[in-house]
Order: C-alpha cells, then sequence, then structure tokens
C-alpha cells in the first residue's frame, strides 16, 4: 500500500505566510516583473510544495500543478489547433476554467510537461509521478468548432497526447497519471472514452494510471478494468456506489482509492481511514492499493490540504498489515 | 404588475471608491459608519440609476455583499449566521481567492442581515425593491461542512434561518422576495428533491411573492423538474445560450402558474446587445407565454460588468420592452 494524491495542490497559504505566487502573478500583470521572474517564483512554490507534500509522509507526489490554470487549458494551450477561450464552470463546483476553442486540426508540437516532471523529480526526496488531462474530458470540456462529434476530436486529441506520454516515460517518470474524471457524467460515451485511452497509452512501457472523481463509475467500472492501464483510481467520498462496484468485479488492477474528501475541510478522523481501507481490502489486495484524497487538494485551504495528507498517511500506516 | 415587468437580477458593480472601503474596513483603517455610509451613497447611485433607466421594479444592488454566500457567512460589514465563518483563501478562479465559508457549528439566525439595506433602499423610491437572499441549498453547497453529517442535514437547518430572514423582510414591508439558488443544479440526481424541500421549508405560508434566480448550467437537466419549487416566478439565463431553454418549454410546457423571469442580456460579456437583439428573444419567448406571465431581466447579477457597461445593458433591456409593449399595444 502507498499513499499519493490525485493531482493539484493549493497554490497559496494563508497568513501569516505570503502568497507568492499570487503577488508575482499580479505583478507580472502590472508588468512590474517579467514571465522569466514569474516562472522562477513558481519554481520556487513548486520546490515547497513539493517539500509540504514529502513532509506529510507521502509516498509518491506530483509537482502540485502550481503551474496549471486549470486542467484543460495547461495541457492544450501548446497544441496547434487549440486557442483558450470563455470562463467556464467546471462541472459541479462553483470554480471555474478557461474552455479550450478547437479550431483546426489538433496537433503536438512540443513537450508540454517535460520540462515541469524533470524539475521535479530533481527536486523531490520521493518519487514523483507525471500528470496529464485525459483526451475525453478534454474533449467534453472544450468547444469544438472543427471535428464536429466529439468521438473524432477525443481520438485526434488521444494519438496527439500519445507523444507527450511517450516524452514523459523516456524523461524518466515511473508512473503516467491520466486524470479524465468527465466521463462519470457521462457514462454512454465509455466506448468514446476507452477507445481515446487504448490509443492514448496502449503500449507505454511506464506504469500508467486513470483517474475519475467527482462521481461514480459504477456502471463503467467492468469497461475501466479493461483499459491498458495499471491503476483506476475512483472517488469513494462522492462516488458512494463506488464502494459496492469494486466488491461486484474481479478487481485486477491496482486501485487509487479516494478516500479523503479533497472538496471538504473537515478532517477525517483516523478510524475512519483506517475502516475505508480495511473495507476495500476485501476486494482489492492492500499491496494494489494506493491511498490517495478523492480529488486534486487545489480547492481546500493549503493548511487544510496538508493537514489532511498528515492524517490520511498516518491512517494508511495504522491500516497497514504488519509485515509477518 | 403590468404586462412585461423589468427588473434586475441582484448585484450591481460597486464604484472605486466603496471597493478600496471595504478594503480599507478590512484592513481596520476605517470604521463601520464610514463604510456605512459609502454603502449607502453607492446605493442611492444604483436606485437612481434603475430609475431613471426606467426599470419597474428595482433591486438594491448588493453593494454591502461581496460573494452572495460569503455575505452571510462572516464578510467584514456583515451579520454572520450563527455557526458559519470565513475559512482560509480558496482558489475561484484564475488568480482570484476568497474567504470560502465553512460551517462549523449548529446553524443559528444572528439577527436581521438584510432588512436595514433593504429598508434604506425602499426608503428612496416609490417603486417596489425586491428583497435579495441566498436558498439554503446554494449557502450549503458552496460552503465548506465541518459539522453536519450530511448535507441534508445541514440544508434543513440552514432553510429556518433564510426563512427568518424572509420574515423580517416582510414585515418591513417587501412585497417581492428573490431566493437565489444557483448551485440547484449541481447533483440534480441526488440533491434536486432536497433544494425543493427546502424552497418549501423557507417560503411556505408566507405572504410576499416569491422568485428564484437559477443561474446559467445544466439547466435542462432539472428542467421540468424546477417547476415544483414552490415559488411564483423562475428566472433563467436565456442570452447567454441563444434562447435555447424556449426548445425544453416548447417540449414541456411551463407550469401555467409560474410566471417566467427571462435573461436578455449576457452579463459575461462586454458587448452591448443590440434592441432588435433583444427584442427578438423576447418576440420568441412571447409565442410560448401571454406577456402577463413575462418579467424581463439580464442573465444574472451585473456586478462583474463596469458601471457604463451594466448602464448600458439594463438601457438596452428597458427599451426593447417599451418597443415590444408598442407593438402589442400594452400600456
Amino acid at each position: 500500500m502507498q499513499t499519493t494524491v490525485v493531482g493539484n495542490y493549493p497554490k497559496i497559504p494563508n497568513r501569516p505566510r505570503p502568497a507568492r505566487l499570487r503577488q508575482a502573478i499580479n505583478r507580472r500583470d502590472r508588468g512590474e516583473i517579467t514571465s522569466e521572474e514569474l516562472a522562477r517564483i513558481e519554481d520556487e512554490v513548486t520546490v515547497e510544495v513539493i517539500g509540504e507534500q514529502v513532509e506529510a509522509g507521502l509516498d509518491i507526489i506530483t509537482d502540485g500543478q502550481v503551474r496549471w490554470d486549470d486542467d484543460q487549458t495547461y495541457v492544450t494551450r501548446r497544441l496547434g489547433g487549440v486557442e483558450i477561450g470563455s470562463l467556464e464552470r467546471y462541472l459541479d463546483t462553483n470554480t471555474y476554467y478557461r474552455r479550450p476553442e478547437v479550431t483546426g486540426p489538433v496537433s503536438w508540437r512540443e513537450p508540454i510537461l517535460v520540462r515541469d516532471y524533470r524539475f521535479a523529480a530533481e527536486n523531490s526526496a520521493k518519487p514523483v509521478k507525471a500528470i496529464i488531462t485525459g483526451p475525453y474530458t478534454l474533449a467534453a470540456l472544450s468547444l469544438d468548432n472543427h471535428y464536429g462529434s466529439r468521438e473524432k476530436l477525443a481520438l485526434a486529441l488521444a494519438e496527439e497526447l500519445r507523444n507527450e506520454v511517450q516524452a514523459l516515460a523516456e524523461a524518466g517518470a515511473p508512473i503516467i497519471q491520466v486524470n479524465d474524471p468527465v466521463i462519470v457524467f457521462n457514462k454512454d460515451d465509455i466506448e468514446i472514452f476507452s477507445r481515446a485511452l487504448t490509443r492514448m497509452l496502449n503500449g507505454v512501457q511506464v506504469e500508467t494510471a486513470v483517474y475519475t472523481w467527482f462521481g461514480s463509475a459504477a456502471q463503467i467500472l467492468p469497461a475501466l478494468l479493461d483499459l491498458p492501464v495499471a491503476t483506476i483510481g475512483l472517488d469513494f467520498v462522492s462516488g458512494r456506489d463506488n464502494w459496492e462496484a469494486v466488491k461486484s468485479v474481479r478487481f485486477d488492477k491496482k486501485l487509487g482509492a479516494g478516500i479523503v474528501d479533497g472538496r471538504n475541510t473537515r478532517i477525517e478522523s483516523l478510524e475512519q481511514i483506517e475502516e475505508s481501507i480495511r473495507r476495500l481490502s476485501e476486494s482489492v489486495p492492500p499491496a494494489d492499493i494506493y491511498v490517495n484524497p478523492s480529488c486534486g487538494l487545489e480547492y481546500l485551504p493549503r493548511e487544510t490540504a496538508f493537514e489532511k495528507l498528515k492524517r490520511m498517511v498516518e491512517g494508511a500506516r495504522r491500516a497497514q498489515p504488519v509485515a509477518a | 404588475m403590468p404586462a412585461l415587468t423589468t427588473n434586475a437580477v441582484g448585484s450591481y458593480p460597486k464604484p472605486d471608491y466603496l471597493a478600496q472601503a471595504r478594503t480599507q474596513f478590512s484592513q481596520g483603517k476605517i470604521d463601520r459608519a464610514e463604510l456605512d455610509k459609502l454603502e449607502r451613497k453607492a446605493t442611492e447611485y444604483w436606485i437612481r440609476s434603475q430609475e431613471q433607466i426606467g426599470l419597474d421594479v428595482l433591486v438594491h444592488g448588493e453593494m454591502e455583499r461581496g460573494d452572495m454566500v460569503a455575505y452571510f457567512a462572516g464578510e467584514p460589514g456583515g451579520n454572520p449566521i450563527g455557526g458559519m465563518k470565513l475559512g482560509g483563501l480558496v482558489r475561484s478562479y484564475g488568480n482570484r481567492y476568497y474567504h470560502k465559508p465553512i460551517i462549523v457549528d449548529r446553524l443559528t439566525w444572528p439577527g436581521p442581515m438584510t432588512v436595514e439595506m433593504w429598508r434604506y433602499a425602499q426608503s428612496l423610491t416609490d417603486r417596489p425593491v425586491k428583497g435579495m437572499l441566498t436558498g439554503a441549498y446554494t449557502m450549503v453547497e458552496w460552503s465548506f461542512d465541518d459539522y453536519y453529517p450530511s448535507r441534508r442535514d445541514a440544508v434543513l437547518d440552514m432553510a429556518p434561518i433564510i426563512r427568518r430572514e424572509v420574515e423580517e423582510l416582510v414585515k418591513a414591508g417587501a412585497k417581492y422576495i428573490q431566493i437565489d439558488e444557483p448551485a440547484i443544479h449541481t447533483r440534480p440526481n441526488e440533491d434536486f428533491d432536497l433544494a425543493v424541500e427546502a424552497m418549501h421549508l423557507t417560503v411556505d405560508g408566507i405572504d410576499a411573492e416569491f422568485h428564484t434566480h437559477i443561474c446559467y448550467g445544466e439547466v435542462e437537466k432539472i428542467y421540468p423538474d424546477m417547476l415544483r419549487l414552490p415559488v411564483k416566478q423562475i428566472h433563467l439565463a436565456f442570452m447567454n445560450t441563444d434562447f435555447e431553454y424556449l426548445k425544453l418549454i416548447e417540449q414541456t410546457p411551463f407550469d401555467s402558474g409560474k410566471d417566467l423571469g427571462v435573461g436578455v442580456t449576457d452579463i459575461h460579456t462586454r458587448f452591448i446587445e443590440k434592441v432588435e437583439d433583444v427584442k427578438d428573444g423576447i418576440r420568441r419567448t412571447l409565442k410560448l407565454f401571454p406577456p402577463e406571465r413575462l418579467w424581463i431581466y439580464p442573465d444574472c447579477g451585473l456586478k462583474t460588468r463596469t458601471t457604463d457597461e451594466a448602464e448600458a445593458k439594463l438601457q438596452v433591456m428597458v427599451d426593447a420592452v417599451r418597443d415590444i409593449k408598442r407593438e402589442l399595444e400594452i400600456e
């Protein structure tokens, strides 16, 4: 059993700690510092955020996605054929993202995430997994003015982002995780989702994962288990049906177990965390479980996110079967 | 009210002097009385502006509120609901952060939260000023919850608090009360019944005309279910979706006992709609509704626009309604 996160981490701390990134972005917007200076501060904040995840005791971390404005634009902004458009509500939250607008054939032109991965790996005492947003989610949350069907767009994105996955694998990422949550809202599209992910990941020689959140994957779990990935990430907090779903199938992959609420400030008790892990251990061998929050932690206050991770790590330790 | 009554959704942009004063107040540099004076000055501006533009029913403009939930949970200058407080900074989008409310204890009504400002705004004008509240479901959905065992428990405790505030507004003389539920389509399958139940608890048996505003989003998922909300009028953002919602209403008729609030100017764009385009939207809506059952609004609160943009959008709306009334020979 290992502990990890799903992706993003809060970008700014609360007082008395300074909100350096927020200030730096404001200063860049006012023309007081250059984009290069902002990039240096993003690096520094990334190191800080890596440090917090390591201090919380996680086994595998991410770079916190500090540089990401949102899951959609950070990945698509460097693709050909995509422009960044209007502000839209992100799924069922009170937060917003900028909607990518597909204006022509999408094309991968250069590595998007490789430099970030390398930087994080060099600055982390723990293994870093690379996170990339999935082709289905990108297609569903974009405005398509070119392909004329979500399927065509998702497959085209998958084909192009496969280059990014390969570049990340060559850079040495030990795990590449595809965050592709929107499928739980549109389960009828599971075939498109599966074809796209297969096209993106099939034959990749590194451990891969696909994570969902904000809902249950119950009806589509068998299809997820057929995907060419090592790990399926499920949200057991907002997707209550996932508890039954994992029992009703032969769960022969690793499970990314989202058992700590990434959207609420209440800190789970150790007993609750232990009990959740025990329940899941009835369906999945403990060695194949990644314990993580239900989704990215970005929309929690930073200090709460840290406390939650510490508590999660401690709960996971207590649930760990004693070595014989 | 007359056919095609014009009204606005709630918030208007704050003048710079008020935005600065709010910051200064939260830093302890000016006192409550000084902030209050400026809030009233800005409110008076918007009352006069709406009168001049020619709206039939006015809103007070929410000069005292920052966020529609956080205002009730501890924003500087507000009277927070017992059991709520503002938490640490949470990102909203881009480089914008806000103190997201947290429910930390049992919810209690803290005494009137909105009545004084409503009374002040109404004292400035002969036209009716709407009372503006945030609905129980949205209050809970847009807050963290460290206290209640379930969202249901929290919503059912929140509803009587909003109801109490409604009663105070009615006591003060408000005839129209809008209870905003922009979060109502968050979890349509899981939670819609709860949102309806909460609205019943909030308004049933109270003598006022209740409206609700449902923000843009996946409205098709809650239509026609939304007709179960026990309110006289439901307001939707039509312009932002180019009047697509009319198709839903064509397929399943709107409740004949309810009025429809029609948003006819997009609040997300700086672009000022043409009077002809707004008239076109109203005419399309009139194919499905008699004019007496329509109220005309912007799509949503205008607080993110500049004052000039907000006023221009209101003017286009009022001009379009005037033309249509002339065409229909309504007075």
